[in-house]
Order: C-alpha cells, then sequence, then structure tokens
C-alpha cells in the first residue's frame, strides 16, 4: 500500500516534471534479465562480494576501466603515473565527482574505501598495496609493498568499485541491501534478493568515461534486471515481450534467436572456461598417472559440436585464450588422446575388467563426480561421464544445489568435479590452485611446493607487465602439467535483445556488459 | 449392482469399468517396468551424441534425447526408478507408520505425546519441504529419496492408524478379549491392527500416487537418482532446458507420470468403493 503510494507520487512527480521540461523522452524503462551465472546475489556492497551482477558496475564507479581489448582506461582516475621501479602509483581524480547521497568523491575517500578493504574476502586484490595517502584533495598515492603489474586490472574489477565509506559505516550489515551509494550513472531504487534489482538514472552523473559514447547521465531512465535461474523461462520472457534483453543466452538458442527477426545477439568475447577439478588429494588420483588419464578422456570437440552446437571454443588449458599466458607450450596443453588415455591406466596398473571397468588389486576404478543442479552442468556431466566411462573409469555423478555445492567443495570429499569460472586474468590460476585455499576455491586440492614457489614468484615477484606474464605462464605450466584438472571448453558471451525495444551501442568498448556499455543503451519508444 | 462376494477387495476394484481400466494400466506400467531390457533393443545409458534431438519417428517412436539416447527405453527404464521409489517409500512409511501408530493408540500418555508431536513437526511441513530437508542432510541419489519420501508420509500414517486403533481400544470385544487374558501384542496383532488396515491400505494407495510425483519433483532438482539411471523426473528435467528445442523430451515423461498417478487416483477411489466396511460381507 505504501509502496503503492509512493510509485504513484514518483510518477507524479515525473509527469509534473515532464510537463515543465520537455526533457528527454517520457518513459525510458525497460526489464533486463541477469545473466544465469550472475544469478544469486545477496549484497550489492562490492566489498565483501564474492559474486557481482551487472548492476554493480551501474552502481559504483571504479578508478580505471578496461576495454574489450583488455587496456586500460580513465574513470574516477583521470590520468595516472607508475614510479620508474613499481613501488608507486599516483592517481589523478577527476573533479566534481559527487555520490548518489550528495557527498564529494575525492582523495580521502579512496583512503577511507582501501582501509576498508583490508580483511575484507576480496583483501588479496590489494596485498600489494602498503598503504594509500592522499596527496591534496585530488590526487591519491598509492605506495607498493612490492611491484604489482596487475593492480590496474583490480582496480578495473566490479569488486573495486568505490561505495561511500562513510555510508558502509553508517549501514553496517544495511549496506547494498536498503541502500547502495555509489558514484555511477545508476541508483539503486530497490533490492528484492534473488528476484528483482530496480536501478533509476543518476541525473547528476557528468564523469563518463572514454570508453563510453554518452559522457553525462543515461538515456534509460529506470531499469529492472530480474533473476531467473532456468535458461528456458528466460529465453520465454524475451520471446514473449516480458522482458526487453537477456544479459546470457545458451547456445541452445542461439539459432532460434537468430532466425527471430525482432530479436538480435550482441556478441562479447568470452571469459568463461568450463573444467573438470580433479581432486589430487584423493585416491586414485593421487596417481599423477590416473589423473592424466582421466584429462585425456575429455573429448574437447565432441562437447564442443554436440553439447554446445560448435558455439565457442575448445579449451586446452585453464586460462581464456585471449588472455597471454594461456599460450603454454604445445606438449603442455591437454588434449583428447583416448589410447594414451588407456596406456596410462595400463601403466598405473588398472586393468580392464569385462564390465568395461578397470581394477587393480580386487578394486573397481570408480569414482565420484561432482557437479551442480544447473541444467548446462547436468547436460556436460553426463557427456563427461560417458567419456570417462570410454577408458574404463566409472564415474558416479552427485548433483548439489548451486548454492550449496561450494560448502560440499570444503569437506574435500570431491574425487572429480565439473565447474567453471568467470575471470578474464591470470591470476584466476592462483585463486583455484593456491595451497591457502585448499577446498574452496582450490577444489583439487592442489599443494605442491614447487608450484607454491612458482604461484608466490608470479603473484608477487614481478616487476613489469612482461615479467608478470612470464611468471604466470610459468606457474601455468607447472600447474597444468600436474594434471589437477582437465580443461573442457570455453564459451562465448552473448546476450539477445528485442529490436524493437533496445538499442545497443554500435560497439562494446567493455570486457562485458557493464555500465560502460549501459549508459550508452537506449530505449526504443 | 451386485458383484461374486468370493472376490477379494482387489477384484472387485477391478470388475468395475473405471477401475479396471486404471488397474490394467497400472499393470501395464508394472510389467513394462519387469519386461524394459527384452521390450526394447536400445541400451538406456549409452550415448550416441550425433543421434541426439530426433524427432519421434519408425525407429525412436518417441524420438531421442539431448545425448541420442532412445526416449522410450529410457521411460521404461525410467518407470523402474520411479515405482520402485514411491512403493518401497511408501512400505516403509505404512510400516513404521502403522507400528508407531499402533503402540501411541493403544499405550497412550507420553509415549503417545511424544510420538505425536513429532509426527505434527513433520505435518507442519509441506511434504516437498521435509523431503528436501532430508535429502539434503543424507545426499543425493535413490536411497536418500527413498528415506526422504518415507519420512515425508510417515504422518499421516501414524496418525491415521492412532485414531483408527485408539476408536476401536473401547470396543466390546476387545475388552472381552483382554478379560479371556489375552496380551497386549495378541490384542494389537489379532484384534486391532487387522481392524485398522481397511483406511491405511486405501491412503498408501493414494499417497503412492503422491510419492512417485514428489520422486518426479526430486528427480527435476537432480537430487533423485542420478545420471545416467533415468527417472521419469529427471527427464522431465533435463526436457524443460529444452522445451522449444526437443519437446518431445519433456513431454513423453509428463505423460508417464500423469498416465501413472490419475491411474493410481482412479483405482484407489475404486478400492475405497470396494473396502467399505459396509458393503463388505459379514464372516462368519
Amino acid at each position: 500500500m505504501l509502496l503503492n503510494l509512493r510509485r504513484w507520487m514518483l510518477a507524479a512527480g515525473l509527469g509534473v516534471a515532464s510537463l515543465g521540461l520537455t526533457g528527454p523522452a517520457a518513459a525510458q524503462e525497460t526489464t533486463f534479465v541477469f545473466a544465469t551465472s550472475e544469478v544469486g546475489v545477496s549484497s550489492y556492497n562490492p566489498i565483501p562480494a564474492t559474486l557481482t551482477n551487472a548492476a554493480f558496475s551501474m552502481i559504483y564507479d571504479t578508478l580505471v576501466v578496461q576495454d574489450s581489448d583488455l587496456s586500460y582506461h580513465p574513470s574516477l582516475a583521470e590520468s595516472w603515473e607508475e614510479a620508474p621501479d613499481g613501488m608507486a602509483w599516483t592517481f589523478h581524480l577527476k573533479p566534481g565527482v559527487t555520490f548518489h547521497n550528495g557527498r564529494p568523491f575525492n582523495a580521502a575517500t579512496v583512503v577511507k574505501w582501501i582501509d576498508l578493504f583490508r580483511g575484507s574476502e576480496n583483501s588479496y586484490m590489494i596485498d600489494a598495496v602498503a598503504s594509500v595517502e592522499a596527496v591534496d584533495d585530488l590526487t591519491v598515492r598509492f605506495v607498493m609493498k612490492n611491484p604489482d603489474p596487475n593492480l590496474l586490472f583490480n582496480l578495473s574489477s566490479s569488486f573495486m568499485g568505490i561505495p561511500d565509506p562513510e555510508a558502509v559505516a553508517e549501514l553496517g550489515e544495511d549496506f547494498g541491501i536498503t541502500e547502495a551509494i555509489g558514484t555511477g550513472p545508476f541508483k539503486l531504487e530497490s533490492f528484492t534478493q534473488g528476484q528483482e534489482t530496480v536501478l533509476v538514472r543518476n541525473d547528476d552523473y557528468t564523469w563518463g568515461s572514454p570508453l563510453s559514447a554518452n559522457k553525462g547521465p543515461a538515456h534509460i531512465a529506470r531499469i529492472t534486471f530480474r533473476e531467473i535461474a532456468e535458461d528456458s523461462t528466460a529465453y520465454l520472457e524475451l520471446k514473449s515481450g516480458g522482458v526487453d534483453a537477456l544479459m546470457s543466452i545458451p547456445t541452445d538458442y542461439l539459432g532460434e534467436i537468430k532466425a527471430e527477426p525482432e530479436l538480435a545477439v550482441a556478441e562479447m568475447p568470452g571469459q568463461e572456461v568450463f573444467y573438470m577439478a580433479i581432486n589430487v588429494a584423493k585416491d586414485p588420483f593421487t596417481d599423477l598417472k590416473v589423473r592424466q588419464a582421466a584429462a585425456l578422456a575429455i573429448n574437447q570437440k565432441e562437447i564442443l559440436d554436440n553439447v554446445f552446437g560448435g558455439y565457442g571454443k575448445e579449451a586446452h588449458n585453464f586460462l581464456i585464450s585471449a588472455l597471454p599466458e594461456s599460450k603454454l607450450p604445445a606438449d603442455a596443453d591437454i588434449s583428447y588422446d583416448p589410447a594414451k588415455a588407456a596406456a596410462l591406466l595400463d601403466e598405473a596398473g588398472w586393468v580392464l575388467g569385462a564390465d568395461g571397468v578397470r581394477a587393480k588389486d580386487g578394486q573397481r576404478l570408480s569414482v565420484a563426480l561432482w557437479t551442480q543442479s544447473d541444467s548446462i552442468f547436468r547436460r556436460l556431466t553426463e557427456v563427461v561421464q560417458a567419456e570417462l566411462k570410454a577408458v574404463g573409469i566409472e564415474a558416479k555423478i552427485t548433483t548439489f544445489d548451486s548454492s550449496t555445492i561450494k560448502d560440499e567443495f570444503k569437506s574435500g570429499n570431491q574425487q572429480l568435479a565439473v565447474r567453471s569460472y568467470f575471470w578474464p586474468n591470470a591470476d584466476i590460476v592462483d585463486w583455484f590452485f593456491s595451497a591457502e585455499r585448499l577446498g574452496y576455491p582450490n577444489t583439487s586440492m592442489f599443494n605442491d611446493p614447487k608450484a607454491e614457489e612458482l604461484r608466490v614468484k608470479a603473484m608477487t615477484g614481478s616487476a613489469t607487465q612482461e615479467e608478470r606474464i612470464a611468471n604466470f605462464t610459468a606457474y601455468h605450466e607447472y600447474v597444468t602439467r600436474q594434471f589437477p584438472y582437465a580443461p573442457i571448453y570455453q564459451p562465448v558471451q552473448n546476450m539477445a535483445y528485442n529490436i524493437d525495444r533496445i538499442e545497443m551501442p554500435a560497439e562494446i568498448h567493455a570486457t562485458q556488459i557493464t555500465g560502460v556499455v549501459m549508459v550508452d543503451v537506449k530505449v526504443k519508444e | 449392482m451386485s458383484l461374486p462376494r468370493s472376490l477379494s477387495p482387489l477384484g472387485r476394484a477391478m470388475a468395475t469399468p473405471l477401475g479396471g481400466l486404471a488397474g490394467g494400466w497400472l499393470i501395464l506400467v508394472i510389467l513394462a517396468a519387469v519386461l524394459a531390457p527384452v521390450l526394447t533393443p536400445y541400451d538406456y545409458d549409452i550415448q550416441n551424441l550425433p543421434q541426439s534431438f530426433r524427432a519421434p519417428d519408425a525407429e525412436h517412436w518417441l524420438g531421442t534425447d539431448e545425448f541420442g539416447r532412445d526416449l522410450l527405453t529410457r521411460i521404461l527404464f525410467g518407470a523402474r526408478t520411479s515405482l520402485s521409489v514411491a512403493v518401497t517409500s511408501i512400505l516403509i512409511s505404512v510400516a513404521a507408520g502403522m507400528i508407531l501408530g499402533a503402540l501411541a493408540g493403544y499405550l497412550g500418555g507420553r509415549f503417545d505425546r511424544i510420538v505425536t508431536t513429532l509426527v505434527d513437526l513433520t505435518w507442519s511441513f509441506p511434504e516437498i519441504l521435509v523431503a528436501l530437508i532430508l535429502v539434503a542432510i543424507i545426499g543425493p541419489g535413490a536411497t536418500g529419496t527413498m528415506v526422504a519420501i518415507a519420512v515425508a508420509y510417515l504422518a499421516q500414517f501414524t496418525r491415521l492408524t492412532r485414531a483408527q486403533v485408539m476408536a476401536i481400544r473401547a470396543e466390546t470385544y476387545v475388552e472381552a478379549a483382554r478379560s479371556l487374558g489375552a496380551s497386549d501384542a495378541h490384542i494389537l496383532i489379532r484384534h486391532l491392527i487387522p481392524n485398522a488396515l481397511a483406511p491405511v491400505l486405501v491412503t498408501a494407495m493414494l499417497s503412492t500416487g503422491d510419492a512417485i510425483i514428489l520422486e518426479a519433483t526430486l528427480g527435476f532438482f537432480g537430487l533423485g537418482a542420478q545420471p545416467p539411471v533415468p527417472s521419469w523426473g529427471s527427464m522431465m528435467s533435463s526436457g524443460s532446458a529444452l522445451l522449444f528445442k526437443a519437446p518431445w523430451i519433456i513431454i513423453f515423461p509428463g505423460l508417464a507420470v500423469a498416465a501413472a498417478v490419475i491411474a493410481i487416483n482412479v483405482f484407489g477411489g475404486a478400492l475405497i468403493a470396494a473396502l467399505d466396511v459396509r458393503s463388505r460381507p459379514r464372516e462368519g
């Protein structure tokens, strides 16, 4: 009732405003559906977040933004310099920027925000930062413990969107749920967890990044994001006109969407990798040969063609192929080779039995294969199960609910698990294989002294970008040769939209759909 | 309508037209489940990816699924999972519920209060919620599903038996038996439980239909029988993601569930009529 009244008053207010000002077209209102991989955000506070969605980058600005070619561009920072020895970065902030509540954004804000970041879930992003100082009102200096060529990447990530530190302190647990105060082109109007997020335009916004055509307030006045976990339901909503755009679409529907005259697909380079984690701490996968055999049993081409309709790419190591660190020596890449898999299992003493399953000392080669309940995971996992069976490994599937599987991994009881990640940086190898995060995210329970040495060198011992690439390539190669995972597939990113309702910018200058893109999106009246 | 008195309640239920139709369908489904391996030339678990998404034709009567497996074969084998899980869990539920209910109703007092409270506790949640919680604890798979469904339906059998036993306990023939020196166990087993049986059987029959749906629901969430073992629910679940590409993958298992549950309900209705105490010929 109260809500209705407020809505009515808002509508009336808008009506009066448009009468008086004849400003932008009356109702730039639209409804989008979040990508299925981004369903389930519990709060719009970026500091402790472990999952973010497109709305984060619309509410919060970052110091720098990344283009689709992975280069960095100004956002809240107008310009920046790195000290020649890499031990300090100086950022010059844009003047006149204010938060949604009117507080000014300045150097002091950045200092307070980095303080809040320490000790949070994501503090590894500023591990290399010793301290942050306000040089003057609009200049801030990051003093480094060690050079970190990856600092700009971290500062451009949605986890490092900058909230009003005062509001975070005032609201505590409620920050990001009842209110979310950033400097971004959109303000949070309401958030119903698991259902919908409503954003309204920030009319004061005049600090758009050079990657957006529009530097002023966004065209869209009000946007509702819905969370729909099941792809077919989301597709039906798009087809029936219930929503205007889906921020992800399954490859199964690509053909159908392209055939519909009023629907269009916007493609972006993929940032996701599907893989099978292999728990090196659990028998029989304590044996390197058995791990390698399981990895070589995965038929990347069969999966690409039959499960994903030929859209996307085969994966042959842990990183998306756009990253320079993904270029490993050819013999380190993992590709389907059933004959070699069989030979390795023979060598390891696992002999093929009459039922098609191998055995050693009376024990069958039967392992647990974990997956999550999303339909694409279940489907992919069944194909993986059949491929493992083809080399004599019996894999028993256990399906967990997507929201509880992380806790299950912490038990360390998994043997094999089909998983995916979405991240355009080589430090994901550290995230999933660091000995500091056994169980989850290190579902492979990978703990190897040589790998740790290479990891530390890659994470903290690189002075320049070139050195970092060399160090991460070496770390990535070493991990890959130990077979704690089997690479499967790299999807392309697709969003689908209704061309009668939405006008997308001609070129997308971002690694995914973010605030940088959304300020240029128009609703057709 | 006068029926031969010699027929058992099941026979009398089968002799009505609707009951006969429903019973006939159920017998057919059970036979199909038992004889699945001889009825089909295909394997339920061998993938043939290039043959995926074939629409129904002469070779694959109901089409193929997303892995190129024959859908009819999967439905026949799925009947094994769905029926065995549903029937077993209801049998467990009936056995446990009757023992608990009979003891609670006969003994009364503190034992009765404890049982009633516990049972009411599970009854205050929808069955699906109880089942989901239990599967989360026990872990997914056929065993987990069986236990979860059994516990979810335990409440109604316990309460039903308890109510019946409490009603019959005061009957004169029970008092007569007791005054003749019959033991508690004798009274329970010979007099109370047999007389409480009829309504429990009918409820069990109807609950089996619900259990098939609950099993399909858990399967739909991916928590039932784990692949490649088919169950109607998990088949519908994978079909739901492919609704527009290959609608037959969800439609046929859905029809199988619907037909089985309707048949059970219709037959259960016929059984109620056949078991009605007033229409039953008096013994002796």
